[in-house]
């Protein structure tokens, strides 16, 4: 049987094929340094408060500060994700490909510019880093037909799928 | 990624939790924050003093996209926020603001301008417009004469208003 190539099966996403109006909007100039301030919080929180508590802080951003984007994914608007994604990682210059079919959208970062921005910054990543990710991305699904699954890849590496729950 | 353009609304989540927990919680996090920017404006305010702090403030006018005229003279440099991007992104936001969202800006820089032996006077002038005016004085006299004209003078830890 003639092997199915994935790329086949996937559209790739570029800026002409997301028609999606941002809530959060942002552009002008970028300032890197502020996720050397998301690192030193992470690391504040967790050794005075505990992980729990720096988990709880990404789930208000996910239900509360990207509500919208939590609307559409609730009503099966999953592009919209796809389009923050696209906006942001854009803005901050980082390797990635976004790439869409009916029943999934992938995000794949191959070099994340806030990781590797902190590492010049202060040297030791935080360990809990990636969690704003992982843990931002479980709020923004919870309650909605999908689920989101952050992989870690490697140093700042990850893919993040959007899929509808089995 | 929490892209660095939702930085603040990250902040406001994270002052929210802390104002529950108690003023000296939301304290040690301004101090930590402080140690932390200590690492771009240390050195360079020790060194050149209101001038190293007049470039620091002025990479941060571009960097992030701050309407605020900023005006050096051999005694203190003046810093009128017209327009303050971080505020007007918690103010523009589907998460509920903290009330004193503001007070964290001096709650960081104050701590700086003691180390360096200047005098920081802080007029956030209303909580709840993006708008403050900074002073900081080579001479503690003047900012003390100073303070008397702030509408609504900001305090940090250790240096309460």
């Amino acid at each position: 049987m003639k092997p199915i190539l994935l790329e086949n099966l996937y559209l790739k996403v570029n800026k002409n094929n997301l028609d999606q109006k941002l809530r959060y909007n942002d552009g002008g100039n970028v300032h890197m340094d502020f996720h050397g301030a998301t690192n030193t919080t992470i690391e504040f929180i967790i050794n005075k408060y505990g992980i729990d508590t720096m988990n709880d802080i990404f789930k208000k951003v996910g239900n509360h500060v990207y509500k919208d984007i939590k609307d559409h994914i609730k009503k099966g608007n999953i592009k919209m994700l796809a389009k923050h994604w696209q906006h942001f990682f854009d803005r901050e210059n980082a390797d990635y490909n976004i790439s869409i079919n009916d029943e999934e959208i992938i995000l794949t970062v191959n070099r994340c510019t806030a990781y590797e921005h902190v590492r010049k910054l202060v040297g030791n990543v935080s360990p809990n880093f990636c969690d704003q990710t992982i843990k931002t991305n479980e709020a923004l699904a919870e309650d909605t037909p999908y689920e989101i699954k952050t992989e870690i890849l490697g140093e700042a590496a990850c893919r993040q799928t959007i899929r509808k729950r089995t | 990624m929490i892209p660095s353009d939702h930085f603040t609304r990250f902040y406001n989540e994270v002052f929210k939790f802390l104002e529950d927990q108690g003023e000296e919680h939301l304290e040690a996090y301004w101090l930590e924050i402080s140690k932390n920017q200590e690492k771009h404006t240390l050195e360079l305010f020790k060194e050149k003093g209101l001038k190293g702090m007049y470039e620091y403030w002025d990479h941060i006018r571009i960097e992030e996209n701050c309407d605020m005229d900023l005006k050096l003279d051999d005694e203190k440099l003046e810093l009128r926020m017209n327009v303050c991007p971080s505020l007007s992104k918690v103010l523009d936001n589907d998460a509920e603001p903290m009330k004193r969202y503001c007070d964290h800006c001096a709650g960081w820089i104050g701590p700086i301008i003691d180390k360096v032996d200047h005098h920081l006077v802080y007029d956030v002038i209303d909580r709840n417009k993006p708008q403050c005016v900074v002073k900081i004085f080579k001479d503690k006299e003047k900012a003390i004469e100073e303070e008397k004209n702030a509408k609504l003078l900001m305090g940090w830890p250790n240096n309460k208003k």
